[in-house]
C-alpha cells in the first residue's frame, strides 16, 4: 500500500505545481495574480471556488466525526453547504458589483476608513491561522499513516508545496488548480464510495440499530501500531497475542471486563463475531448521545444538544460569509448576475461531493468497526478501503484517497496563504509581486510551526471554529454593509471586535480545556449561537448611535452594489475606490 | 458671432419660478447618477425588494433545517425513526437536505433576476435604448 499512495500523492503534488507553473508566464500585474484578471466562466469558477473550499475538514473530518459522534455530526456537511446558498442569498451579487478583492478592501471602501481596514486585515490573519492549521494536520497524519513517518514531515511537506507554489505562480495558476482540484477530489472519495458501496454494501445492519454500541458483524483479527488505550461496552473474550492490561499473552483466550484497557504496540486482538468493538479514547462518543441522534455534540460532553446543534448551524451557515479566502474568488466572476450562477453551480457541486463521505463513513460503521479502535478520527477514511477491500483494489482505492486528502490540504492551505499573505503584502506593507511573494514564504513558514504544536483536535471541529470566527464578525460587517445604509465605521469595528474577540477567546478557552461539562461546554466549544447575534448587535447599536458619521457617499455606494448590469454598465460608473489601480473597470 | 454682425435683437429669457425643469421629469438613469431625491427612492426601492426576497429564501431555508432538531428534541421518537431500513437522521441530515438548498437557490436567482429585469425596465425603458446589454435580453 504504501508504494501505490506515495505514487499518487507525489502524482497530485507534482501535477499541482505543473498547472500552477502555467501561471507563471500570463501572472505579470499585481491584478493579475491576485484576481486572475477577472476572465473566468461561472463553471469553471463554481469547481475552483469548491476546489478551494473542500478541505481537510470535508475530506477526513467529517466522515470521522461521523463514526466516532454519530449522525448528528452531518450538520458539518450540510452547513458547509449551506453556507453557500446564504453567501447566494445575501451577498453574491453586490459584492461582486462593489469590485473589492478582499474583506479588508471592502470594509475600507464601503466605510472609508483606513484604520477599519486594519482591524478587518489583523482578523483575515486570525481566520486564516485558525483554518490553516487543520489543513496542516491532515497533511501531517495522512503522510504519518501513508508513509509512517513522523507526523512533521507530511507538514513542513505541505507548508514548502504551498508557499512555494503561490510564489510563484500567484492566483492565475490557482484559479487553474483549484478547478482541477474539486474534479480530483471528487473522484478521490466518490470513487471508492462507490465502489465500496458496490462491493459490500449489503449485509448485516445490526451496527445501525438505535442505541446499540458497535459490534464486530464477523470474526475479526485486529493489529493494534500503537499503544492504546481502550474501552468496551460489553464484557467480551478475546484472543489476545501480545500485551494487554501489562500482561503478555500467546494467541490465549482473555476475558475482559466491560471497562478500560490498554493494548501495547503490534498486539493482536481476535473478536468472535457480535463481540462489541473496542473502543479507543479519540473516538468515544460523548455520554448519553446516541450514535443516530439527529444533533451535533462533537466538542460537548452530550449536555444540551439542541444549543450545541444550533450552535453549529449558525456557524457552518453564516461562517462561509465570512471567510478570507472564498471572498477572493467571486472577483473572478465577470459581473454580479454571473457571480450568483456560479454560486448556484457552488451549492450542486458540494452537495454532489458531501454524499460520499457519509456513505463511507455508514460503510466503516456498518462494516469495520475495528477502526472505532485508531488513535485520531480523522484517520478512519484512510484505514478503510485496505480493511474491506482486499488485494490491490483495496490498495489502489486506498492510495486514491490519500491523493485525495492531499489534494484536499493543498488546494484549501494554497487559498488561505493566498489571502494571508496578500492582506499581509497589501495592507500592512503595500508591496507589489515581491512583497507578496516573500509574504506568501513567512506566513506559510509560521503556520508551518504553529501546525506542529496542535494535534488532539478532528479537523471538522477546528474548521468548524474557523467559521465560528468569521460569522461573529466578517459576516455581519458584509450583510450589514450591504443591505444598511446606516452602518458607520465605529459600528462595523466595534462589532468585528466585540464579535470576533469574543469567538476567539471561546475558541482558546476551550482547546486549553477550560469547560468540558454542561453549559459551559456547550457556550465555549460552539460559541457562535452567541457571538454571531452579539457582533450583529453590537454593530447596529454603535451604530445608531454614531449617526452623524455616516460616510457622505454612501447614496453611491449603495447605488454601486445593487444597480443591474444592464444600467450600470451604461455611462455611469458611479463611484471608484480610493486607488486607482482597483477601479472595477479592470 | 456676435449679436451687432447679425443684427439680430437681443431677447431676454426670464426663468420663472413656476416653471418645472423638465429633464427629470420622468425618473431615469440620470436620476441615479446625480442621486437626486427620485433616484434615491427607486434605488432603496429595489434595494428593499431584493432584500426581502432574500431574507424569504434563507428563512425558508432555515425554517426546513431549525426544525428538524427542534422535532427531534420535543418527541425523542423521531430521532429514533428507521426508515427503509436506515435511521431518518441519517436520510434527512445526509441527503434530503441537498435538494431543499437547491430549490430554494434555484428560485431566488430566477426571482432576483426578474426583479432586475423589472427595474431595468422601469428606470429605463426599452424604447429609450440607453442601457446595453440588459439583463432580460440576455436571459430571454
Amino acid at each position: 500500500m504504501p508504494d501505490t499512495a506515495i505514487g499518487a500523492i507525489a502524482f497530485v503534488t507534482l501535477l499541482t505545481l505543473v498547472v500552477g507553473a502555467r501561471g507563471i508566464r500570463v501572472a505579470r500585474t499585481p491584478d493579475d495574480f491576485m484576481v486572475a484578471a477577472r476572465q473566468v466562466p461561472p463553471a469553471i469558477n463554481a469547481a475552483a471556488i469548491s476546489g478551494e473550499y473542500l478541505s481537510a475538514a470535508s475530506f477526513l473530518g467529517i466522515a470521522g466525526l461521523i463514526v466516532s459522534q454519530g449522525l448528528g455530526s452531518l450538520w458539518y456537511s450540510v452547513g458547509y453547504t449551506a453556507g453557500y446558498l446564504v453567501l447566494l442569498l445575501l451577498v453574491a451579487a453586490p459584492l461582486r458589483r462593489f469590485g473589492a478583492y478582499t474583506i479588508p478592501d471592502f470594509a475600507a471602501g464601503r466605510l472609508g476608513s483606513t484604520g477599519l481596514r486594519r482591524v478587518a486585515t489583523a482578523l483575515v490573519l486570525v481566520i486564516g491561522w485558525f483554518y490553516l492549521l487543520p489543513q496542516m494536520k491532515g497533511a501531517g497524519i495522512t503522510l504519518q499513516w501513508v508513509l509512517g513517518v513522523p507526523y512533521w514531515i507530511g507538514v513542513v511537506t505541505l507548508g514548502v508545496v504551498v508557499s512555494g507554489n503561490i510564489a510563484m505562480g500567484g492566483m492565475k495558476g490557482i484559479t487553474f488548480v483549484q478547478c482541477f482540484q474539486y474534479w480530483l477530489k471528487l473522484c478521490a472519495i466518490g470513487i471508492p464510495a462507490l465502489v465500496l458501496l458496490i462491493a459490500i454494501g449489503h449485509g448485516s445492519d445490526r451496527n445501525l440499530q438505535p442505541g446499540s454500541a458497535p459490534v464486530f458483524t464477523r470474526a475479526t483479527l485486529v493489529q493494534v501500531p500503537q499503544t492504546v488505550e481502550f474501552t468496551l461496552a460489553r464484557p467480551a473474550t478475546v484472543t489476545v497475542s501480545g500485551r494487554v492490561d501489562q500482561r503478555n499473552y500467546r494467541d490465549q483466550a482473555v476475558p475482559l471486563c466491560a471497562c478500560q484497557h490498554v493494548a501495547g504496540a503490534g498486539t493482536r486482538l481476535g473478536f468472535a463475531a457480535g463481540a462489541p468493538a473496542p473502543t479507543s479514547l479519540a473516538m468515544a462518543p460523548p455520554a448519553r448521545v446516541s450514535w443516530d441522534s439527529p444533533f451535533a455534540t462533537a466538542g460537548t460532553d452530550g449536555a444540551h444538544p439542541l444549543a450545541s446543534t444550533y450552535g453549529v448551524i449558525i456557524a457552518t451557515f453564516f461562517g462561509a460569509i465570512g471567510l478570507p479566502h472564498i471572498l477572493v474568488r467571486f472577483y473572478t466572476n465577470p459581473d454580479g448576475e454571473a457571480a450568483r450562477r456560479t454560486t448556484l453551480i457552488v451549492v450542486l457541486l458540494l452537495s454532489t461531493f458531501y454524499l460520499f463521505p457519509t456513505v463511507l463513513a455508514v460503510l466503516t460503521r456498518l462494516h469495520a468497526p475495528q477502526l472505532y479502535l485508531v488513535g485520531d478520527s480523522d484517520d478512519v477514511i484512510l484505514a478503510l478501503p485496505s480493511l474491506l477491500l482486499s488485494g490491490l483494489p483495496g490498495q489502489l482505492l486506498a492510495a486514491l484517497v490519500a491523493a485525495g486528502a492531499f489534494a484536499a490540504f493543498l488546494s484549501t492551505s494554497s487559498g488561505l496563504l493566498v489571502s494571508v499573505a496578500g492582506a499581509l503584502s497589501h495592507d500592512f506593507l503595500r508591496g507589489g509581486v515581491t512583497s507578496f511573494r516573500w509574504c506568501a514564504i513567512a506566513a506559510g513558514a509560521v503556520v508551518t510551526t504553529a501546525s506542529l504544536l496542535i494535534g488532539r483536535f478532528n479537523l471538522a471541529l477546528l474548521v468548524g471554529w474557523a467559521f465560528a470566527i468569521a460569522a461573529s464578525s466578517f459576516c455581519p460587517l458584509l450583510v450589514l454593509g450591504i443591505w444598511w445604509r446606516q452602518l458607520t465605521r465605529a459600528g462595523a469595528a466595534a462589532g468585528i471586535v466585540v464579535g470576533g474577540g469574543a469567538c476567539v477567546s471561546a475558541i482558546v478557552a476551550t482547546m486549553a480545556g477550560a469547560a468540558t461539562h454542561g453549559w459551559s461546554a456547550v457556550l465555549l466549544g460552539q460559541p457562535a449561537i452567541w457571538t454571531v447575534p452579539l457582533a450583529f448587535g453590537v454593530m447596529i447599536v454603535t451604530s445608531l448611535l454614531t449617526q452623524a458619521t455616516v460616510p457622505g457617499n454612501v447614496g453611491q455606494v449603495m447605488l454601486r452594489m445593487h444597480l443591474p448590469e444592464a444600467l450600470s454598465r451604461h455611462d455611469y460608473r458611479p463611484y471608484s475606490l480610493e486607488r486607482g489601480r482597483r477601479s472595477p473597470g479592470r | 458671432m456676435s449679436e451687432q454682425e447679425t443684427g439680430a435683437k437681443r431677447q431676454v429669457v426670464v426663468w420663472r419660478g413656476d416653471q418645472v425643469p423638465v429633464h427629470h421629469d420622468i425618473p431615469g438613469p440620470g436620476d441615479l447618477r446625480d442621486d437626486t431625491h427620485t433616484g434615491r427612492v427607486l434605488i432603496g426601492s429595489l434595494v428593499r425588494a431584493q432584500l426581502g426576497l432574500s431574507l424569504l429564501c434563507l428563512m425558508l431555508a432555515l425554517a426546513v433545517t431549525v426544525s428538524f432538531p427542534l422535532v427531534a428534541a420535543l418527541v425523542p421518537a423521531v430521532g429514533q425513526m428507521k426508515v427503509f431500513g436506515l435511521p431518518l437522521t441519517l436520510i434527512v441530515l445526509g441527503f434530503a437536505f441537498y435538494p431543499v438548498f437547491l430549490a430554494v437557490g434555484w428560485f431566488y436567482h430566477r426571482q432576483a433576476r426578474q426583479l432586475e429585469a423589472r427595474f431595468t425596465d422601469l428606470v429605463d425603458p426599452p424604447g429609450r435604448g440607453t442601457a446595453q446589454g440588459r439583463t432580460s435580453d440576455r436571459h430571454a
